[in-house]
Formats: structure tokens, C-alpha cells, sequence
């Protein structure tokens, strides 16, 4: 008994050790390039992938060796601060960090510059002085940017539907006061709704603009264009539209560029998407805290700017680059 | 002092036939393994205090969760308790209340919480499981509700402190307050379970429920006494989680309660009843931080991560079992 068992201690021990080592090509070689933890608020959306190939890209460019650990459980508050906690505990070079919460990060971001770790804020703001930068989209900016076309699309006339996203959410919140900024300056448009939030799914997005579009009664051309701030609501405005059966008859301008949104803007479902930059986030505010350990100077706030893609623009390289970034060129195949 | 020789190597050899003997060896194993493969930064002594510092959380509702296992029964609700309970210490904070009174606030309703999960199961007969898979998603609604579905952010005024590392001047303390607190909870909860009339109690109806009746103990009383004591432990748990978060989050701590039974059973809690230690309950807990922790020192990506922890539990329960059979 006690040889089988000791033989099973073995095995296991053995299978856990190879597994520590062959998937951490990085941890081995700890030579004197510093070592920056880049935490992103999840890693299985496509988002987070490509902030991390443009991480990955300036920690080339630069020699610096990163390490992308999301929080173990997807957009959990407590788990993103265990990973702060544990990276400082572990006296990493510098953190990069997308905060879920602009407050609760702030103790453990402090903790971290108090024991000499600086630390980069990117995509959402942390409501704190001690991150050195903050690489993010200008959301207002966005926000106007798609109100603008918005009302170039409906000529200047028409009823407007928005559709929050989630309350508390300052990104987002930021995207909504721009687009709504920017058609009221049209004269003709008016909008008729602005109080509805999608939630934070897709499927109560998909209620919640269901209802919205019911006593609206866009069904009936009352409505001339609607607008989401996020990925989430756009695709649940899209399927309540197709299953209205009006996508396409009305302008809808969203944000973000999954797979499925850019096949409804090939199908004319969509108006336009206003796409954001990840890599260039990642790619920013990983540089940016590389140059900053070099003892060079950075800038305290960085846009990584917005474009409106339309059917009409989307096979330009340059857009293509940004709504299908080829990712495996820098995380290879395990990307 | 008094021991001779030959006692001595008898309680030696009795060692392994202890209940926290193997949930400590296996701890052993693992901070030895993540010590040969990070030696530079797993090894400090910053991450050891880091590690029991995360391990709080879990730790405090573990030792309620091995009283209700013990008993025989078992508590889903844990996650959203805390959660619950950091969603009225924001409020209640908000509603301008002191500290003191919010830190009272997220207790009560931990406990309140333990009392209807106890009524459901000892006075409807409920299943435990089924009974507390019900208050599970009941609470974590009830939390939505009362944040109005965000985060809720307050000033937490002291109550930050409980978590957060002593400032230099105070280095002696080691550890934040909570810790202490957590470890003087577990040692409390240990000392009735030992040696208590209520803790023979709660092992003679988990061993068994029929014989406590006919011994003349009152197995509903001792059912939902140790609800209570696990939500209240809940809510101290939720008074340290919303130390760390500073905001009350209502979604917060989901998928807690299967870590929370990892770490008891890891201890040589069952599910069956009857069995489990709060010394073991507490090395569990430990086990699971030092995985997670370690494999971020090592740079694992997460997915591997889960599969390692999922593989580490089972293989160390299964050991435990083993050894048992043959001691």
C-alpha cells in the first residue's frame, strides 16, 4: 500500500511540476529585463486579446518581459484586487492595469506605488493620483463622434432612440452624454427616449430593447434611428431589430466590432460601429510604463482616439486592421 | 515534559492519524513545489503574509461551513451572504451610520440570513442543498435589489483598515486586524466544537440524526443554531470582503461557497456528516490560496490555473481517503 501510494504522490507531483513549467516560457529566464504585469478586467473577449497583442508588441519593442494574468474569475472585483495584491507581493517591475471598479482598486493601487511599483491605468478610469498614466479611449469624444454621423445619416430630421447601457458605468455613461451631445445641436432631431438601460447581457439587452422598441413603435416608422454604447447593447439591439423585422430600415449606430456586428453592418442591419483601439492600449500603456522605468518622462493622459466604420469603409486596410486585427502575429498560435 | 521515550514515539506515530495531518502535508507539498519553481518571489516573506491575508475571506466562512457539514448539512448561500452583507455596510455607511454600526449592519444580516437558511431546513424538512440552492439565488437577488443593481461606493471610514497591511511604525502586528480576527473566530469555533456540550451536539446529529433524537438532543435546535453561527460568520466574512473592496458589489463572491466546501473537504470535512476539523478547514483554505497565488508567480494562464486547482483537490481528498483507510 504505502509504495502505490507514494508512487501516486510522485506521479502527481511530477505531472504538476511539468505543467508549471512548460506552459511559463517566461518565468525560467528571469534576466535583468523588468517584469510588468499587465491585468486586463477578463481574458476571453476578443477586447482583452487584442490589448494583449498590443502588449506583447511593446514589450518586444522595448525588451521588457510582460505577464498577462486576468482576474481567475471574469470581471470579478475581488479576484482583479487578490491579483494586484499578489503581483506586489511579488515585487513585480510595474503594473498595467484596466480597473473594473474606479474605486475599489484604489487600496490595492496604493499599496502597490507605496511599495515603490508604479502602476499604469488603461481603458477605465481609476478615481486615484497615484497611476502615472491612463491610456484610454476619449468615450465622450466617441460618443460625439457617433452622434455626428448619426444625424448626417438621418439628414439633419427625425426621432432618435438611445439605449444606455448600465448605470454606474462611467465609459459607457461618457459615450451616451457625447452621441447625446452632439444630436441636440441638430435642430430637427429629437430624442425620444434616453432613460432605457440594456443591462449587461445580451439577453437583457435584447429585452430591454424589445420593449423599447414596442412602445416606441418603431415598427410602425415612428423611429429613425437608434443608438448603443457597447458591444452587449448593440447586439441585443440588433437581434430586437431583426426579430421586429426592421433592421435596416431605420439608422442604428453602435459601438464595438464584434463578429456578428460586422456582419450586420455588411447586411445593412447596421448604420455604423464606432470602433475602439485595444491594441493600441495595450500597446500605449505597456510603453508607456517601459519608457517610465527607463526614467523617462510620459504623458499623465493618453487617447487612443476612435473611428466610425460604415459597409462603405470596412475592407480599407487601415479599418480592417482595426475591426480584425491579425492577433496571431504577436501571441502566435496559443493567442 | 513528563513523557518518556516510548510514549513519545507512540504519539509520534499517532501523528498522521491526525485529521489536519494530511490538508497540512499537502500544503507542505505545494509551497514546497511553487518554492522550487519561483524561488525568488514565492519564497518572501511579503507573499506569505500576502497569502494569508487573501485567504481571509474564505477562511472565516470556511469555519462556519465545517459546522454545518459537521452537522450534516450544507450551506449554498455563502457567496451571496457576503455579498449581501457588503451591500448593507455600503448602505447603511451611505444612510450615514458609523462604522461601528455598518460593521454590525453586514453581521446581522449574515446571521438573519443563517436563521431562515436553519428554519427552511429544520422547519420544513427542506433538503439542505435544495433549501439553501433556493436562499442562494433569493439573496443574491435581495442584494441586486438593495444596491439597485451597481456597486455601491461609500466612505468605509475604519473599516478599510481592517484589511489593509499595518503601516510601518506597527510592523509587530504582522498581519492586518481582520486576520486576527479570523484566526480568534476559528480558534473560538474550534474550542466549542471540542469541547462544548452544543459541539458534541452538532457531531452526534451529523454522525448520526436518529441516535442524537433518541440520546435526547434537540436536532432542530442544533440544526438551525448552526445555520445562524454560519451566516454570522458570513457576514464577519462580508465585513472584511467589503474592507478589501471598499464598495458594496451584489456580485460579489459568486462561486464562493464551492471553494468555501473545497477548503472544508479538503480538511477532511464530509459530506456525508459527522467529520471535518477546523484546523484542517483553515490548512484547506490556505491550500487553495497558495495554488492560485503560486501559479500566478509562475505566470500559468488562467485556464491552466483552474485545471491544476480542480486536479490538486481532488488528488489530495483522495490521499487523505487512502491514508485514512490504512491508519
Amino acid at each position: 500500500m504505502t509504495s502505490r501510494r507514494q508512487v501516486l504522490g510522485l506521479i502527481g507531483l511530477g505531472l504538476a511540476a511539468a505543467a508549471c513549467r512548460r506552459s511559463a516560457p517566461t518565468g525560467g529566464e528571469a534576466g535583468k529585463a523588468p517584469r510588468i504585469a499587465v491585468i486586463p478586467k477578463g481574458t476571453t473577449h476578443e477586447f482583452w486579446k487584442s490589448v494583449h497583442a498590443g502588449a506583447v508588441k511593446a514589450s518586444q519593442e522595448l525588451g521588457v518581459e510582460i505577464v498577462w494574468k486576468g482576474p481567475l474569475k471574469e470581471d470579478d472585483l475581488k479576484s482583479q484586487i487578490d491579483l494586484v495584491q499578489s503581483f506586489v507581493a511579488q515585487r513585480i517591475s510595474g503594473i498595467v492595469l484596466a480597473p473594473l471598479d474606479s474605486k475599489g482598486l484604489r487600496g490595492a493601487v496604493k499599496d502597490a506605488v507605496r511599495s515603490g511599483i508604479p502602476v499604469v491605468v488603461f481603458d477605465s478610469a481609476l478615481d486615484s493620483a497615484d497611476p502615472i498614466s491612463y491610456v484610454a479611449t476619449d468615450n465622450r469624444a466617441a460618443g460625439r463622434l457617433a452622434g455626428e454621423r448619426m444625424v448626417e445619416a438621418l439628414g439633419g430630421q427625425g426621432k432618435l432612440v438611445v439605449l444606455r447601457y448600465q448605470e454606474g458605468s462611467a465609459s459607457t455613461h461618457e459615450r451616451e452624454e457625447g452621441f447625446l451631445e452632439a444630436v441636440r445641436k441638430a435642430v430637427g432631431v429629437q430624442v425620444v427616449s434616453d432613460n432605457q438601460y440594456s443591462g449587461p447581457t445580451t439577453e437583457s439587452a435584447y429585452a430591454a430593447s424589445e420593449s423599447l422598441l414596442l412602445a416606441q413603435r418603431a415598427a410602425q416608422g415612428d423611429i429613425a434611428g437608434v443608438f448603443a454604447p457597447n458591444e452587449s447593447s448593440t447586439f441585443g439591439m440588433l437581434l430586437a431589430l431583426e426579430k421586429a423585422r426592421i433592421a435596416g430600415r431605420l439608422r442604428f449606430v453602435g459601438f464595438d466590432a464584434s463578429t456578428k456586428l460586422v456582419a450586420g453592418l455588411r447586411d445593412g442591419k447596421i448604420h455604423g460601429l464606432v470602433v475602439q483601439n485595444p491594441l493600441e492600449m495595450g500597446y500605449r500603456s505597456t510603453k508607456a510604463l517601459a519608457l517610465h522605468l527607463r526614467g523617462e518622462k510620459i504623458e499623465a493622459k493618453v487617447d487612443t482616439g476612435s473611428t466610425f466604420v460604415t459597409a462603405k469603409n470596412l475592407d480599407l486596410p487601415e479599418i480592417k486592421q482595426l475591426v480584425a486585427p491579425d492577433l496571431s502575429r504577436w501571441l502566435g498560435a496559443a493567442g | 515534559m513528563t513523557d518518556t521515550p516510548s510514549s513519545f514515539t507512540a504519539r509520534a506515530r499517532a501523528l498522521p492519524g491526525e485529521p489536519w495531518f494530511g490538508p497540512l502535508a499537502a500544503l507542505l507539498v505545494v509551497y514546497a513545489l511553487f518554492a522550487v519553481v519561483a524561488p525568488d518571489t514565492f519564497l518572501g516573506s511579503l507573499n506569505l503574509l500576502s497569502m494569508v491575508r487573501a485567504t481571509v475571506v474564505v477562511g472565516v466562512t470556511a469555519v462556519g461551513m465545517t459546522l454545518i457539514m459537521i452537522q450534516g448539512g450544507i450551506d449554498l448561500s455563502v457567496g451571496s451572504v457576503v455579498a449581501l452583507a457588503t451591500v448593507a455596510i455600503a448602505r447603511s455607511l451611505q444612510a450615514g451610520q458609523s462604522p461601528m454600526m455598518a460593521l454590525a449592519t453586514g453581521i446581522a444580516v449574515g446571521a438573519i440570513a443563517g436563521l431562515a437558511n436553519g428554519a427552511l431546513v429544520a422547519g420544513l424538512r427542506l433538503t439542505p442543498f435544495i433549501a439553501t440552492l433556493g436562499t442562494m439565488s433569493a439573496l443574491r437577488g435581495l442584494a441586486k435589489g438593495l444596491a439597485r443593481e451597481q456597486k455601491i461606493d461609500a466612505e468605509p471610514g475604519w473599516l478599510e483598515e481592517l484589511m489593509t497591511m499595518p503601516p510601518p511604525e506597527r510592523t509587530y502586528q504582522l498581519l492586518p486586524i481582520g486576520v486576527w480576527v479570523g484566526l480568534l473566530l476559528a480558534i473560538v469555533a474550534a474550542f466549542v466544537l471540542a469541547r462544548s456540550r452544543f459541539g458534541r451536539h452538532v457531531v452526534a446529529t451529523g454522525s448520526s440524526p436518529a441516535t442524537a433524537r433518541l440520546c435526547g438532543i434537540d436536532v432542530g435546535r442544533v440544526t438551525i443554531l448552526v445555520y445562524v453561527l454560519g451566516g454570522l460568520l458570513a457576514g464577519v466574512a462580508g465585513v472584511l470582503e467589503f474592507s478589501t473592496l471598499t464598495v458594496g458589489d451584489p456580485t460579489d463572491s459568486v462561486g464562493l461557497e464551492l471553494k468555501v466546501i473545497a477548503a472544508v473537504v479538503i480538511g477532511g470535512g464530509s459530506l456525508s456528516g459527522g467529520q471535518g476539523s477546523i484546523a484542517g478547514t483553515l490548512l484547506g483554505a490556505l491550500l487553495l490560496t497558495f495554488i492560485d497565488t503560486g501559479c500566478t508567480h509562475v505566470g500559468l494562464p488562467n485556464w491552466v490555473q483552474e485545471i491544476l486547482t480542480g486536479a490538486i483537490i481532488v488528488v489530495a481528498v483522495w490521499l487523505d481517503r487512502l491514508r485514512r483507510r490504512d491508519g
